[in-house]
């Protein structure tokens, strides 16, 4: 049996009718507040920030990798493989080389330290290993015909693959996303001051960096020079 | 190009890899020394017993439920509750898929897990409260029941919890490295997610319509003719503010989980989801008016579970809308994600109030959980967590999967792009 009467009826009615009036006219207001968010950043620091993401310098620094300070890039694969290689920096600033000696499936590499090297008439710069762990494959085809000249670093110019254990620690003590940009930045910087006035158009001037820069710069000594950027 | 790389078989067996994440057993056990794995270790060693006690010994032994209250914390909380703050795997799978706001992706398979396991451990709280558990299959395949408003509930639940399943498959797969089928498993997806997002907005009322059983029994304050539809809306809420409060939880715990350029800007979708939960609750407000209206009980706002009803109303209803509104406009993701911790508080708090505190109010007897009751519902909470914990430590859940680097180079044969 119905509670109400046909008065209270009406008069419930009426009160619903005003809740869904209030409800409509109190929503435009109210939809006006939320949607104008207050915070907005001023058109400087916009333009700014714009600028500084299209600025990658010369040297490629994907965001999806993670760098170690010797130049060297590691990008997980799933589960805790990670394949590794040298950046686009070493690359270019090392150019062609003879041969790259890297580990044999099965040894052991460590972080920080040596994990392949490059040779060049007759000198061996190292490099250090971004990640712990056990080498499970290599690039044969990168090791045994490491002519960069069109080979991409991040992609078929892979050195290792390495199984990491301790993924998750190593990572925290990589370079990643704005925070390796930045590094590379800083690096850029460092190269400009050892570039030398002979060494040709170059990106100070708006050229291309030269593949085999560190020979440029001084031919006896480049190997020194990739060590030093290297930090072996 | 692809060129074949030779590379050596590992030395690693399949559970050391998938199970024990690489490590060998005894590294593997030396990480579960944590506070956490502490706590949730005693909840077990006290719960499972207690769990195994009501299963020996019957629910009268185990609780304090009675044929005036045979619904208790379980139902309220662990079923209720659990349904409810379940609801972030629909309202995801419905922004991103139907709506098309492809900005949330990052967010959605961590919110489907979240629907899997809690629908997952709803029907694991049920078990423990039916008093023939082993009939609970039942009403699918036995003995249907058309005329209930539990068949609607059963068969919901049953069809629902596959479908997420179906679409959470291919994370499972990616883990198993199963790219073939993976495929197929995503195509199943987006039908799974469709039928999932239907059979969402059916049985989040249909617990509502649930309670349009009992117009005497519970109290004119929260009866209404609108329940299922006071639940459906609700449950949006729920599924906005769990999603935030997850992914929040999800990142600060599992941040080793997120690969350089898969960092999402969370902040931006916080605030999204922030702002479609604060429009969602302002709106369920003036519902709920409408409930009282309806009713005609205004005078009932002065008696004591009046009073509790407002506390409802104006702490986790109104309050929220105003503080998500003030967060997003202020472009504070954290505002945001402390006024969703409250949201998930409150419709627990709406849940309870309905299924115990609302419920047989009028009754001579009534109703309070004994310790087995609570220790079972936060022993199944506890164990729901670890299982999340697991499967986000071991499947592509928060980290990105490529399909042409999989998981395959463990057995020995891998192609290099």
């Amino acid at each position: 049996m119905m509670p109400h009467d046909l008065p209270t009826m009406y008069s419930a009615k009426a009160v619903e009718y005003l809740i869904a009036v209030a409800f409509l006219l109190l929503f435009i207001p109210f939809w006006r507040f939320v949607d104008r968010e207050r915070v907005t950043a001023p058109v400087a620091v916009t333009t700014a920030r714009r600028w500084l993401g299209q600025v990658v310098d010369w040297f490629a620094v994907p965001s999806d990798l993670y760098f170690h300070p010797g130049h060297a890039w590691a990008r997980v694969d799933g589960g805790d493989v990670v394949t590794v290689g040298m950046d686009d920096f070493a690359q270019k600033l090392v150019g062609g080389v003879s041969a790259i000696a890297l580990p044999e499936v099965g040894a052991r590499v460590r972080q920080g330290e040596r994990g392949w090297s490059l040779v060049y008439d007759s000198k061996s710069v190292d490099m250090l290993s971004p990640v712990d762990g056990t080498v499970v494959a290599v690039n044969e085809q990168a090791a045994g015909s490491p002519r960069p000249s069109g080979r991409d670093v991040y992609g078929d110019g892979w050195l290792l693959k390495v199984k990491a254990p301790r993924l998750a620690a190593n990572t925290k003590q990589l370079l990643s996303g704005p925070v390796a940009k930045r590094w590379m930045e800083g690096v850029c910087d460092a190269l400009r001051a050892r570039m030398s006035p002979d060494l040709g158009l170059v990106y100070q001037d708006g050229g291309l960096p030269v593949e085999g820069m560190a020979r440029d710069l001084d031919p006896a000594n480049w190997d020194e020079i990739a060590r030093a950027f290297f930090l072996t | 190009m692809n060129e074949t790389v030779p590379s050596a078989r590992v030395a690693l067996s399949w559970p050391r890899e998938k199970l024990l994440m690489g490590l060998s057993p005894r590294e593997y056990l030396s990480t579960l020394v944590t506070p956490f794995n502490f706590v949730a270790g005693l909840i077990l060693l006290v719960g499972l017993p207690v769990i195994a006690y009501r299963f020996a010994f019957g629910l009268g032994a185990a609780t304090n439920l009675t044929q005036v209250n045979p619904w208790g914390l379980w139902i309220g909380l662990d079923v209720l509750s659990g349904v409810a703050l379940a609801a972030g795997g629909y309202v995801l799978a419905c922004t991103v898929h139907i709506f098309g706001l492809k900005q949330y992706y990052p967010v959605l398979r961590p919110a489907i897990l979240t629907g899997l396991l809690g629908y997952f451990f709803v029907v694991i709280g049920l078990m423990v409260d039916l008093g023939r558990p082993w009939r609970i299959p039942y009403p699918v395949i036995y003995s249907y029941g058309v005329t209930s408003v539990m068949f609607l509930v059963a068969w919901h639940v049953f069809l629902y919890l596959t479908v997420q399943f179906v679409e959470f498959c291919p994370a499972v797969l990616e883990w198993l490295g199963w790219s073939q089928v993976r495929r197929w498993a995503l195509k199943l997806t987006i039908a799974a997610t469709a039928f999932g997002v239907i059979l969402s907005t059916l049985h989040q009322s249909a617990l509502g319509a649930l309670f349009l059983m009992a117009p005497t029994k519970l109290h004119p304050l929260w009866y209404s003719p609108f329940l299922p539809i006071f639940f459906f809306i609700s449950s949006i809420i729920a599924g906005l503010s769990m999603v935030i409060v997850e992914s929040m939880l999800s990142h600060k715990i599992f941040h080793d989980q997120v690969g350089p350029g898969e960092d999402v800007d969370l902040d931006a979708i916080t605030l999204g989801l922030g702002k479609a939960a604060s429009v969602v609750l302002f709106t369920y407000f003036f519902l709920k008016l409408l409930g009282v209206a309806d009713g005609g009980h205004w005078h009932l706002l002065t008696t004591s579970l009046g009073h509790w009803f407002l506390v409802e109303m104006l702490v986790f209803v109104l309050l929220p809308t105003f503080l998500f509104a003030h967060g997003v406009r202020e472009g504070s993701a954290t505002f945001v994600r402390g006024t969703a911790v409250l949201t998930v508080v409150g419709i627990v708090v709406n849940r309870l109030n309905v299924s115990l505190v609302a419920f047989n109010w009028n009754a001579a007897e009534r109703y309070i959980p004994s310790w087995m009751e609570i220790v079972t519902s936060i022993t199944i909470i506890a164990i729901g967590l670890l299982t999340f914990r697991w499967v986000v430590n071991r499947m592509p859940v928060l980290r990105e999967y490529r399909e042409d680097q999989g998981v395959r180079e463990f057995t020995g044969e891998r192609r290099a792009r």
